[in-house]
Formats: C-alpha cells, sequence, structure tokens
C-alpha cells in the first residue's frame, strides 16, 4: 500500500498526478479526432460502423472520392489558393507593420498598437457581418474569391504583427546600428542584418496565416459567392446535412494533414534557424507564439 | 594600417534631452589625434549618450560635433568614419566572423582580393587567425569582444568608439584585454573613446580622462592628475576611496591654507588654496600615516582604530577621528609587523602635501550607489566597509 501511495504521489518523485491528469486531457481531445480520421479509411458508406480498411473515399470511388467528386476537390482547390494568397498578401503587409510600429514613438502609437490586436479580439462573426455588408454596401467588392482573400487578410494581419513585432522587441536596436556604423542604408541594414533574423518569425507567420485561413470558417462563408467558392470547411458543414459519406472524413484528414504539416514545417525551420542564431536575445519567442496562436 | 594623424573630436556645448530628462548638458570637450580618451561616470551620467551622439545614433538638440574640424551633427551614422564597439558586441548573429568583419567593407564596395586581405590582417593582429569560419555563438565572450574589435578596426575609421566593451567579461580576462586594448591603440595610432564606469580601467588605459556626471563633465585630465588633484569632490570620491573632510578654512598664508577641523587645525597645501568659509579636505588612504598615540606635531588628529581589513597585497585601518569624521588608511604589505587592533587609540598624521582643499561648492554630491565597486582591491574594502 504505502508502495503504491509512494509511486502516485512522492513529492521528490515524478510528478504522477499531473502527468495522469494532462495524458487524460490529450486523450479526451485526440480521441474524436482518432475516430474521424479512422473512419475515412472505412471500406464502407458507413461513418459509424467500421466495415475494414480501403482508401476509396480518398482516391479509389471514381465519383464520390476526394479527387473524383467535382465539389470537394473543388473546395480543396479553393482553400489551398485562399491560403496560398493570404500568405503571400497577409505576411509582407504584417511584416511591414510590425516594423513600423515599433519604430513608430510619441503620440497615437499606443493606441494604434492597441488597436492592431482588436481583429484578434473581435468575435469572428461580428466581423464576417460587418466586413460583408460594408464590401457589399460600400466598396461594391464582388463577392467571391476576391472579398474572402481580403476578409482573411484583415484578420490575419494582426497574427502577423504580434508574432514579428515581438521577435523585433527581443532583437532590439543594437544590430541595426552596428550595421549603420558600419557603413550600411537604413535599406541596407533592414535587408542584410535585420531580415536574416526575422527569418525564424517570419516563418512561423506564413505557417500561422496557412493554418488561419485553412480553418476559417466564419469569414470565408459570409464573402463566399456561390458553390465554387466554397472552403473545404464550408464544404464539411454543409456536407453533414446531406448526404453524407466517409469522403467527408477523407476531406477532414486532409485539412488535419495539411495544418499538422505547416505547424511541423514551422516548428523545423525555427529549430534549424535558431541553433544557428543561439545566442541572439530573446530566442524562442516564434515558436511560443505559434503555440499561443493555433487555433 | 598607415598611421593616421587624424581623429580630433571636438565636442562644443553638446546637449542632449529625453523627454524631460537631460542626458547631456552642454558639454565641451576637445579630444586630440591618436588620443586614448576615457569617459567615465556612474551610470546615467551622459557618457554613453555622449559616445552615441558621436557616433551619429542620436541627434544633438543643440551644440557641434567637429570631428578633424568638420561639423557631423547632420552627418548621418553610415557616412561618418568614425566606427563603434558595442557593450554586447552586436555581432551578427548569422554570419560568420569573416563576413562579419567583412562586413564594413563590403559595403564600401572593396574588391574581393582585398578585403580578403584586409579582414586576415586584422583578425592576426587581435590574435583570430583561424576562426574565421566560427558563427559568433560558438566563440567565447572575449573572442566575440575582439572580433567586434576587428570589424570596426578593419575600416581604419578616425575614431574608435567604445561603449563599456569589457563590461560583460569576468575580471580576470578584463584585465588581460585592457592591456591588449591600450598596445592595439598605440599600434593602429587611432583616436579611442572609451566608455566606462570602472574608474580603475580609465585609469590604467587612458592619455586622458573626462569625468562625468549628471550630463557635466566634472575634470578632464590625465589619470595621474585626476587622480592626485582632482578638482570636485565628485571626482575625488568617485576615483578610489577618499576621505573627504568638512572644514573651515580660516586664513590662507605661505602657499598653504589654514583649515579648522573642529578642535584642530590642519595646514593644507594643496588644490583651492584661495577658499574661504566651509569647504572639503581630500586625502588618500596610502598618504594618511599612522602614528603612536603620543607623537606631536602639525596636522596630528587623534583617532581610534574601529576595523582592520586585510586585502592580502594591502592593509586598511579605519579609523574614527575624535572629531567623528572616518578615515581609512591604507598600508601596502611589505612585510612589516604592524600592531594594530581594534580599539587601539592613535595619531593620524594628515602631511600637508598630501591635503587638498577642494572647492567650496559643488553641483553634484557622489550618491552612494555611484561609487564603483568593480576595482578588485579598492572596491572589496568598500564592500566590506559597507562603502561611507
Amino acid at each position: 500500500m504505502r508502495r503504491v501511495r509512494d509511486w502516485w504521489a512522492n513529492p521528490w518523485g515524478q510528478p504522477r498526478f499531473l502527468a495522469f491528469v494532462t495524458w487524460g486531457y490529450m486523450a479526451w481531445s485526440i480521441v474524436p479526432v482518432g475516430i474521424a480520421i479512422l473512419f475515412s479509411f472505412n471500406d464502407g458508406r458507413s461513418r459509424s460502423v467500421w466495415q475494414g480498411f480501403s482508401t476509396r473515399w480518398y482516391w479509389g470511388d471514381p465519383n464520390l472520392s476526394v479527387l473524383h467528386d467535382p465539389s470537394m476537390r473543388g473546395a480543396l482547390e479553393q482553400s489551398l489558393k485562399l491560403a496560398a494568397l493570404d500568405m503571400v498578401i497577409a505576411v509582407p503587409l504584417g511584416v511591414g507593420l510590425a516594423l513600423g510600429l515599433t519604430r513608430w514613438v510619441g503620440y497615437g502609437a499606443r493606441p494604434v498598437n492597441f488597436l492592431m490586436l482588436f481583429p484578434l479580439v473581435t468575435p469572428e462573426i461580428v466581423m464576417a457581418v460587418s466586413l460583408l455588408l460594408i464590401f457589399v454596401t460600400l466598396y461594391k467588392i464582388p463577392l467571391g474569391t476576391t472579398a474572402q482573400v481580403l476578409g482573411q487578410v484583415t484578420f490575419s494581419i494582426s497574427y502577423v504583427v504580434v508574432v514579428v513585432r515581438s521577435r523585433l522587441l527581443s532583437i532590439g536596436r543594437q544590430y541595426e546600428e552596428a550595421a549603420r556604423d558600419l557603413g550600411a542604408s537604413a535599406l541596407g541594414a533592414l535587408r542584410l542584418v535585420l531580415m536574416p533574423l526575422l527569418t525564424p518569425a517570419i516563418f512561423a507567420s506564413l505557417m500561422v496565416v496557412f493554418a488561419l485561413s485553412i480553418d476559417d470558417f466564419v469569414v470565408t462563408d459570409y464573402l463566399s459567392s456561390n458553390e465554387s467558392t466554397q472552403t473545404v470547411p464550408i464544404k464539411i458543414y454543409s456536407g453533414v446535412r446531406g448526404t453524407t459519406t466517409p469522403a467527408l472524413n477523407a476531406l477532414a484528414t486532409v485539412m488535419v494533414l495539411a495544418t499538422l504539416a505547416s505547424v511541423g514545417l514551422a516548428f523545423f525551420v525555427y529549430r534549424r534557424v535558431n541553433s544557428l542564431q543561439r545566442a541572439e536575445a530573446g530566442s524562442g519567442s516564434a515558436l511560443r507564439e505559434i503555440a499561443a496562436l493555433e487555433v | 594600417m598607415t598611421e593616421n594623424a587624424t581623429g580630433a573630436v571636438q565636442l562644443l556645448q553638446l546637449r542632449k534631452t529625453f523627454g524631460d530628462v537631460t542626458a547631456v548638458d552642454g558639454i565641451d570637450v576637445d579630444i586630440r589625434p591618436g588620443e586614448f580618451f576615457s569617459l567615465l561616470g556612474p551610470s546615467g551620467c551622459g557618457k554613453t549618450t555622449t559616445l552615441r551622439l558621436i557616433a551619429g545614433f542620436e541627434r544633438p538638440d543643440a551644440g557641434r560635433i567637429l570631428l578633424d574640424g568638420v561639423d557631423m551633427a547632420a552627418t548621418a551614422p553610415h557616412r561618418r568614419k568614425v566606427n563603434t564597439v558595442f557593450q554586447s558586441y552586436a555581432l551578427f548573429p548569422h554570419l560568420d566572423v569573416f563576413d562579419n568583419v567583412a562586413f564594413g567593407l563590403r559595403r564600401q564596395r572593396v574588391r574581393k582580393p582585398e578585403i580578403r586581405g584586409r579582414v586576415e590582417s586584422v583578425l592576426r593582429a587581435v590574435r583570430l587567425d583561424g576562426y574565421e569560419r566560427r558563427r559568433p555563438v560558438q566563440l567565447s565572450g572575449g573572442q566575440q569582444q575582439r572580433v567586434a574589435l576587428a570589424r570596426a578596426l578593419v575600416l581604419n575609421p578616425s575614431v574608435l568608439l567604445l561603449d563599456e566593451p569589457l563590461g560583460a567579461l569576468d575580471a580576470k580576462l578584463r584585465k588581460a584585454l585592457q592591456l591588449e586594448l591600450k598596445s592595439i591603440q598605440e599600434q593602429f595610432g587611432i583616436t579611442f573613446v572609451y566608455v566606462t564606469h570602472d574608474q580603475e580601467e580609465a585609469l590604467t588605459m587612458s592619455d586622458r580622462i573626462a569625468v562625468m556626471a549628471g550630463g557635466h563633465v566634472e575634470q578632464i585630465a590625465t589619470p595621474a592628475e585626476m587622480y592626485e588633484e582632482p578638482r570636485t569632490v565628485f571626482v575625488a570620491d568617485f576615483l578610489g576611496i577618499s576621505n573627504l573632510m568638512t572644514v573651515t578654512v580660516e586664513a590662507t598664508e605661505g602657499g598653504a591654507c589654514r583649515a579648522r577641523l573642529g578642535d584642530f587645525v590642519l595646514r593644507a597645501a594643496r588644490g583651492e588654496l584661495a577658499a574661504h568659509g566651509e569647504t572639503r579636505v581630500v586625502i588618500r588612504p596610502e598618504r594618511v600615516r599612522v602614528e603612536p598615540y603620543e607623537s606631536t606635531g602639525e596636522n596630528r588628529v587623534p583617532g581610534m582604530i574601529e576595523r582592520v581589513v586585510y586585502l592580502g597585497s594591502s592593509e586598511q585601518l579605519v579609523v574614527r577621528l575624535a572629531t567623528g569624521d572616518v578615515v581609512h588608511a591604507l598600508f601596502v604589505n611589505d612585510g612589516t609587523v604592524r600592531d594594530f587592533s581594534q580599539g587601539t587609540p592613535v595619531q593620524l598624521h594628515f602631511p600637508a602635501d598630501a591635503l587638498r582643499v577642494l572647492p567650496s561648492t559643488s553641483a553634484f554630491e557622489p550618491s552612494p550607489e555611484a561609487e564603483p565597486s568593480t576595482a578588485p582591491t579598492m572596491g572589496a574594502a568598500a564592500d566590506a566597509l559597507g562603502a561611507r
């Protein structure tokens, strides 16, 4: 009895109770996703009764698989297209904004710094409705891909700014000053010194934006025009009501894998760059930013 | 590297404020070509701001910065023939040693073979040849410091600015690098402007020192002058341990000053002999003579030994005078057996030619934290005694 108690609650040993709680939570959150993924490999049409392993819902089935069902394939393409455009537009803009905001001292800087975080705390539905309203009535932007990209960029930028700015603050001004002192122009210092040091943060931003865009449902749905601009989350959501096959699970699995791959890649690149620049002040912030922002 | 006859820096009424804080309050400094010039002072005295003004990282609110007679105030930092060694070194972590040192040369569009030659020769000068392909993280603190130095020296600047470059290193390495820095400065013949809060460092290396406090320059002098003939209370107190005593000047006669310390009359032959009224006199601990209680003569004040501090190479007595003042006396440990113990009454002799009268008014009183505690012997003593 004593030995059991010592194993469970020994102040000098492993924190078993905490480990138990942690693993319990992990299981609780991962099991549903695991089951959904499992049924994407079901041989039959059921999403609840296991009928054997197959990949028919990915590419085997000539009509209903993710690869061959035009609406599913279209949704996947639209999702990836939006994610790519969002990354290409939001990240450079966000980096520029972060650079500007860290250099801006004086009146106005504080409120703007705060407002930058606004999209992070605004309920997404509010943002979606207001964007829809203003795009349609004021800016006359046609719904569909253009509006969707603009909408996603609008809230993605905030995340980029947060990630890049925290990195900039930990880098400080010293490297830039050193570059200027050695004869680099302001632009040269930015290109030759600051940008290489910002690489991990920029990469982290790209991945965060990718994950945000791929996952986004509310804004993307509101700003979509018709069937052709449906993304994967919209397709899955609407599919729940219609005829459902494990192909939907397969589509969801592709999404999960894409997101995991992007985060994994970010982690790998971050580690790689970081091991080369270990001595730098405040390293480690970018990944923590991903962890904090991942939704 | 060619001998460089240029490198004169003149600061004229230089002033810089940050919001409500005046960091540099209209200073005038004249730095000669090829000189090792130190800006010495406690943190917040304006020394680093002065350096940043010369480098061009800050824009002065008023005043002029002349480099070899040309006003640099409106010139951007990358166009000044001035380079900086940063306190944190600021080595580019994504570049190796060679690329760090070559950075400035590449900005000047120097041809490749020449870059290679110059980088290699400067790395030899700082004894880092063979380290070209290392990254800054793979170097020790002392090596990083030398890369930072090489990176600035390779550009042949007229003036090299150093912002506490040894601050992050341990005491022993610092000692070694002090001598190395000095010999590199002599070898390259470049003007060094060296910022430090460590009085010992400044005394060891400098040709001249400017002691700063509260944005002002208190005194500019050679190390010996600064130590032997401090002109203000602040300088006297900031450099090493000083015994400061408040006296009333009664008369000035025959190249000396008669000053009253409580019930005793002292004759002081140094300093501001024309002073009158209440002022301060200073004497260095190593000039104080400790004599048996029975001895008599001029400038003798009785006291009692409060504490004996053994410092290895020297021994320090803390004596409380009959007037209440506390005086430190320092002996070199030369093997003489002295019979001093706590509570022994003694006569302290302040030789007139070691007793220095300071001007009656001084803008800056030294604050307790202004005491630099990095000098091994003096600092340790001050710590042991809980400062003054």
